[in-house]
């Protein structure tokens, strides 16, 4: 019983740890696009419709996967954790997916205008409106979604106390449907996904044009890459401080609502006022041992809050510890990736031409994989803090999960796919952005279907 | 006197035209299937920019199904469990084929006419597991209900009309194809095909339960028939392959079947049949689902208008009659 509802966690872990990196792709590209369209109706700069026409085509196949990899984790929700999806389904948590097929079909629609249609429509600002719904509908289906992972990590809008009570009667009563798009934590977890994960798509981005540029031969080519290079850079710059500011503000939500987590992810042993900053070590007993102990500074980034320990709560409520670990990793890790943003835009403003130094370009390369290890690594700090509860305090996986076994085979199907899939669509991505000679691409309108095979 | 059930009317309201688009996109696999060449230029043009929007309406169903029927949830996944993994795989191979399809440039192993072919197979496969999945849910062939809800694929095989149920469908897919397409060298095949179709389904209705085979299947019977019939008659032909005529069409055909799951779905489960109203959600979220779904449902709408707009204005005007020539004027004898 116990593996198969590991098996569950496992395969849904896995498909959304997949689907989260696609569509961060995608939202990037949507984003990428519409600056770019932007940019070619105000400047008529042939560089900046070449590149439109160049993203259209792996932004096509990011959205192909990233909408299949969506139906799967949509439908794996239900089949997976149908007592989780009982439980969302008697409450307004289903009016935020709901709502979110809506988000799904502004992005779905204006999408299928824009690339098979988009050269019936002449003006070039009309283009660009196009793309405009195109990422305010991917945006917003990312919202939506955290809406519902907050609505997870502080449950509301019905009777939580009677439900738990209830016992395997799972009885929902006192619902309010509007409740749970707002609950304490939405404003913190929407504010920090609207900024890192469009930043991991455009770092992406920005590490491929930066590695294409040195590998150019021509000047057309050269220029292509750095149009697309100077605008990945602007914005990730915005996003990267944004980000930041998010996650620091999300973790003051975090030590009032969900205070195990807090002190999980903190490793604090005991609770206190004025606690150390503990990089890596690991909890022995009732105390830290091992790490980097800096005294003082979660207190004071917590403005001498009253801060929560691991031993305020029994050890077997505990989520498994590794959460301090991954989140150590993601915080180093988007330091890293903050410092080396501000370093290579302030070259840029100075005058430096950081694009022309290949070791810039490898280190913007490695830095755009780094964004996507620290998005993967904050999801799953998420996700695994908030074990063995899928609904905090509410609901644990093992009461939600599908205990039939008959699972297990096309499960293991879809891992391996997967597995396949992903950097099959990243490599493909590469080819079709680089399928056509340049002066092909310089060419025409920049929407428009003509590239697609029928 | 009996009230109307809105919730499941919407519901399946919902799923009819999720389900009109993907037949359109099933009978368009078929054709990739078994004459690619001969047929890609008429099924390619529709299905590329259409798919996209079909995977949409089809997760707006399951979430609209999961809204108004929560407490079949866990019967349906641990029922199920298997089968809609299945079908997972199916969606993966489907999307992922039609997109690298869509902008492959490549013509060695992995080429075009492969990759939609694949699009073609993944699809006809997700057509039988929804049908395995449609005909448990009207029929409850294979189907326990109850405390522990289980679905035997073995029972589901040897009930008497679910491989009929099967094929019915095909005929009829394979029979209304050449109509939604135009394909004007199978014109003569569409009636028969059409019609053995619809007998074969009474048949498999019949052999579930007799009670399945009601007055009200006339009504599907009939359009049915009727679409291939318009189609055979070159006068009517035009009509009937007008793609928003036969969607609309459609989606009457498959909304006047929902008697097979209304009052009543699961029909000879053991344990059952199941009674839709009872496993219908109520409370505030049915406000909520009615506010909402009005709302959706004009979003919806207007973004359907635009892309039909889109596609009006690349469609190309077709030449119309040529002009008169003017007279020439008498030569004026000197």
């Amino acid at each position: 019983m116990t593996s198969i509802v590991d098996f569950d966690r496992f395969l849904f872990a896995f498909t959304i740890g997949s689907h989260i990196l696609i569509v961060s792709l995608s939202i990037g590209m949507a984003l990428m696009i519409c600056i770019s369209e932007f940019l070619f109706a105000r400047s008529k700069d042939k560089y900046y419709g070449a590149l439109v026409r160049r993203l259209i085509r792996p932004f096509v196949v990011s959205f192909g996967i990233g909408t299949a990899s969506g139906i799967v984790m949509a439908v794996e929700l239900v089949n997976l954790f149908p007592r989780f999806m009982t439980l969302v389904s008697q409450t307004g948590v289903i009016a935020i997916f709901y709502t979110e097929i809506f988000a799904f079909f502004v992005e779905t629609v204006f999408l299928v205008v824009y690339v098979y249609y988009g050269s019936t429509f002449k003006g070039r600002y009309t283009r660009w409106a196009l793309t405009v719904p195109i990422v305010v509908g991917t945006l917003l289906s990312a919202v939506l979604i955290v809406m519902v992972n907050a609505w997870m990590n502080t449950p509301n809008g019905f009777d939580i106390g009677s439900y738990v009570a209830s016992g395997t009667n799972y009885t929902v009563t006192g619902v309010d449907p509007w409740a749970p798009f707002l609950t304490v934590s939405t404003g913190y977890e929407v504010f920090h996904v609207l900024t890192s994960v469009p930043l991991t798509g455009v770092m992406i981005l920005g590490g491929f044009f930066a590695y294409r540029y040195t590998r150019s031969t021509t000047a057309e080519e050269k220029t292509l890459f750095l149009q697309g290079l100077r605008i990945a850079v602007a914005v990730s710059f915005v996003l990267v401080v944004l980000a930041i500011l998010a996650g620091v503000v999300e973790i003051d939500d975090l030590y009032r609502y969900q205070p195990l987590k807090y002190a999980a992810i903190e490793l604090n042993a005991q609770p206190g006022t004025n606690l150390p900053m503990t990089i890596f070590g690991t909890v022995s007993g009732t105390s830290v041992v091992g790490g980097i102990q800096i005294p003082g500074l979660q207190g004071w980034l917590e403005h001498g809050a009253n801060l929560p320990g691991l031993s305020q709560y029994p050890q077997s409520a505990w989520p498994p510890l590794i959460i301090h670990e991954t989140f150590d990793v993601m915080i180093l890790g988007a330091v890293v990736l903050g410092l080396f943003v501000l370093f290579y835009a302030g070259l840029w403003v100075l005058k430096r031409r950081p694009f022309e130094r290949p070791i810039l370009a490898y280190a913007f390369l490695a830095a755009s994989a780094l964004t996507a290890v620290v998005m993967e690594l904050g999801w799953a700090t998420d996700e695994i803090g908030r074990q063995p509860w899928i609904v905090y305090n509410t609901l644990t996986v093992a009461n939600a999960a599908n205990p039939n076994s008959d699972l297990v085979g096309p499960g293991i199907v879809i891992i391996i796919l997967y597995i396949a899939l992903i950097p099959f669509t990243l490599w493909f991505m590469d080819r079709v952005f680089r399928g056509k000679p340049i002066a092909v691409d310089l060419e025409g309108p920049a929407a428009g279907g003509h590239d697609v095979n029928y | 006197m009996s009230t109307i059930n809105w919730l499941f009317e919407i519901n399946f309201a919902i799923f009819s035209v999720f389900l009109v688009l993907f037949v359109t996109e099933l009978m368009g696999g078929v054709l990739l299937l078994v004459a690619y060449d001969a047929t890609k230029s008429k099924v390619l043009p529709y299905i590329v920019p259409i798919w996209e929007v079909t995977g949409t309406f089809a997760a707006f169903w399951v979430v609209t199904a999961d809204f108004a029927y929560p407490q079949m949830l866990w019967p349906v996944a641990t029922m199920l469990a298997a089968p809609i993994l299945v079908f997972l795989i199916l969606i993966i191979a489907r999307n992922s084929s039609i997109t690298f399809a869509e902008l492959i440039f490549r013509r060695g192993r992995l080429n075009e006419r492969r990759l939609y072919r694949l699009y073609g197979l993944a699809t006809v496969g997700i057509g039988l597991v929804v049908l395995i999945i449609l005909s448990a849910i009207v029929s409850g062939a294979g189907v326990t209900l109850g405390a522990n809800p289980t679905f035997s694929p073995w029972g589901w095989v040897t009930s008497g009309g679910s491989l009929l149920y099967v094929v019915g469908v095909l005929f009829i897919a394979v029979g209304l194809a050449p109509v939604f397409y135009n394909i004007e060298p199978l014109r003569r095949l569409s009636v028969p095909l059409t019609t053995l179709g619809v007998v074969i389904e009474a048949g498999a209705l019949y052999l579930y339960s007799s009670s399945l085979l009601t007055g009200y299947f006339l009504v599907p019977a009939v359009l049915t028939v009727a679409a291939a019939l318009l189609y055979a008659v070159r006068s009517t032909a035009p009509i009937a392959s007008q793609k928003v005529v036969f969607a609309t069409l459609g989606a009457i055909i498959i909304f006047a079947q929902s008697y097979l799951v209304y009052p009543t779905a699961f029909a000879t489960a053991a344990h059952g049949p199941l009674s839709v109203d009872a496993v219908t959600t109520s409370g505030p979220m049915v406000g909520a689902f009615y506010v909402l779904s009005a709302v959706g449902l004009v979003v919806v709408g207007l973004l359907m208008v635009l892309y039909m707009l889109a596609v009006r204005r690349a469609t190309p005007v077709p030449p119309g009659p040529p002009a008169p020539v003017p007279p020439v004027p008498a030569a004026h004898s000197p």
